[in-house]
């Protein structure tokens, strides 16, 4: 299976990349899994280190035990770790408590580091296929994957717990900037009305005239005006094609088709093809079709027997021929 | 995001196909009701391009599903048209209680600045402008999420302008022929006096 290769991966990385630094570990990590990743934070959108690592010492395990070599850096993040525990929300409470037993354990084994990482990642292999079979669902990019596993890891017993806390997750990537309110409910709202204005900028190169109007009042009637007219536009266009041609009759239309994906004329916006072009380009391939003759029988007896042809002695050349033809088609006389 | 020869191409297909269906039982009619056959006809066709993946064109081919049920049909063929017209559009949820409770607050809420009370307008306009635009929308009445409405639109437009680009050179062509034709029996009457 899938999951097995990339444990087993994961674990090379593990054991070969003593002399990594902290970060790179987790950016290994984060390759490793940028899947199956189920989110633990869910309450919090904006992620800075503190409160990651506040996470990571509410799951109740060690940086240094898990890691084996300690760096300066992640000494430090310890520390702060530890001073941020008071601060954990009610929400992590309960795997806190579960977690008590593993800590004391990772406190007396701190000294058989390296073999306690092998059992850890072989845990945590286990763990991982549990847990990502019930979270399938959430696809969510997060940085600290490492530590989110250690939590899965400390708290195996409540670990249906968690995926429940997982599915609900919908990730928002929003920063709040200085002076502006943190927490989730005006942040959604921020992003709501972020969304709104980008899709606004689209509408705005979208229908004409808009672009130097400001204020949300004004485009929004902008839009509707300009929807009504081509709402509009489209019920005259076809007043007027019901009175040009007596029956739902468009040979014009294969012609066209054709001209469409040759001509490059037709990618631009609102731009009227002479029509003459467009006839005489099309009406003679489509006049050795048979199966256009065919088709329309009426049309078929015109041409035979249409007295005009004998008219136009010199000055007249083919191409009025054809389009006196193609007048008949489009009258579907 | 203006509107692709792809597009256009793909809707004059869909628009022919409506027409051949519709030709039979519509052959030398009155005007009015060739014309009512060309826009159901060509609003299907747009509404079918997009597979009913959007609200706007689910609910509009629900709307001329009701008009004329055999042509929607007919037309959808292809596309699983069962699924499409019988397809539940969003209920719009609207709780009692919390719409009586948001009054009320509404109505205790009377002491405030002067700009704070602007804001208040301009919000309130900016909600019926949005209102306005959702009844211009098919199916705008669904969308109770901004988000999702102007997105909406801006598909909306997109097609709408396919539609009228399409429909007008075809309009022009067919013009175009007839002030021919006119013109060269005039030319041709010229040289028989001559």
């Amino acid at each position: 299976m899938m999951m097995n290769g990339e444990a087993t991966t994961e674990a090379d990385l593990f054991l070969n990349c003593t002399d990594m630094s902290v970060l790179e570990r987790q950016r290994a990590h984060l390759n490793n899994y940028n899947h199956h990743h189920p989110g633990f934070f869910s309450n919090s959108s904006t992620i800075n280190c503190g409160e990651m690592d506040g996470f990571l010492a509410s799951a109740g395990l060690d940086l240094p035990a898990i890691y084996g070599d300690t760096t300066v850096y992640s000494d430090a993040r310890l520390s702060a770790s530890q001073g941020n525990i008071t601060t954990e929300s009610g929400n992590f409470k309960k795997r806190k408590f579960g977690c008590v037993e593993t800590e004391t354990k990772v406190c007396n084994e701190k000294k058989k580091m390296m073999m306690y990482r092998e059992v850890v990642v072989d845990e945590e292999e286990e763990e991982k296929s549990k847990i990502t079979e019930q979270s399938t669902k959430n696809i969510m990019k997060m940085k600290m994957k490492n530590k989110a596993k250690k939590e899965q890891n400390s708290c195996s017993n409540d670990s249906s717990k968690v995926t429940k806390d997982s599915q609900k997750t919908d990730y928002i990537h929003v920063r709040a900037r200085r002076g502006q309110a943190t927490d989730s409910h005006s942040i959604a709202e921020r992003a709501r009305r972020e969304k709104i204005s980008e899709r606004m900028k689209f509408l705005q190169d979208l229908v004409p005239g808009c672009d130097k109007i400001t204020g949300k009042a004004g485009m929004l009637d902008e839009i509707i005006n300009y929807v009504q007219s081509l709402q509009r536009q489209v019920e005259f266009l076809s007043m007027k094609l019901a009175t040009v041609s007596p029956r739902l009759d468009f040979n014009i239309d294969d012609l066209f088709t054709k001209e469409a994906v040759s001509d490059p004329m037709m990618n631009l916006p609102n731009t009227v093809m002479p029509p003459h072009m467009m006839v005489n380009s099309g009406y003679p391939h489509d006049l050795v079709n048979s199966g256009y003759v065919d088709f329309n029988p009426m049309q078929q007896v015109v041409t035979s027997s249409d007295p005009l042809p004998c008219f136009n002695n010199g000055q007249a050349s083919s191409m009025w021929d054809s389009d006196v033809q193609n007048l008949y088609s489009s009258l579907g006389v | 995001m203006q509107p692709t020869s792809l597009m256009k191409e793909e809707f004059l297909k869909k628009w022919q196909m409506g027409l051949q269906i519709y030709r039979p039982l519509i052959d030398n009619t009155s005007v009015s009701e060739r014309r009512k056959a060309i826009k159901l006809s060509a609003d299907v066709a747009m509404a079918s391009l997009r597979r009913g993946t959007t609200c706007w064109s689910r609910a509009l081919i629900q709307k001329t599903a009701t008009e004329n049920n055999f042509l929607v049909r007919q037309m959808l063929s292809g596309i699983k048209a069962e699924t499409l017209i019988n397809k539940k559009l969003p209920k719009v949820m609207c709780h009692r209680k919390i719409v009586r409770r948001s009054k009320k607050n509404f109505m205790r809420r009377k002491s405030r600045s002067v700009s704070e009370e602007v804001a208040a307008k301009a919000r309130k306009l900016i909600k019926r402008k949005t209102q306005g635009l959702r009844n211009v929308v098919p199916g705008g009445e669904f969308m109770n999420n901004d988000v999702l409405l102007i997105q909406e639109t801006l598909d909306y437009i997109v097609s709408l302008q396919t539609q009228v680009n399409v429909m007008r050179s075809i309009v022009d062509a067919a013009e175009a022929g007839i002030e021919r034709t006119a013109c060269y029996l005039e030319k041709l009457k010229f040289t028989i006096e001559d």
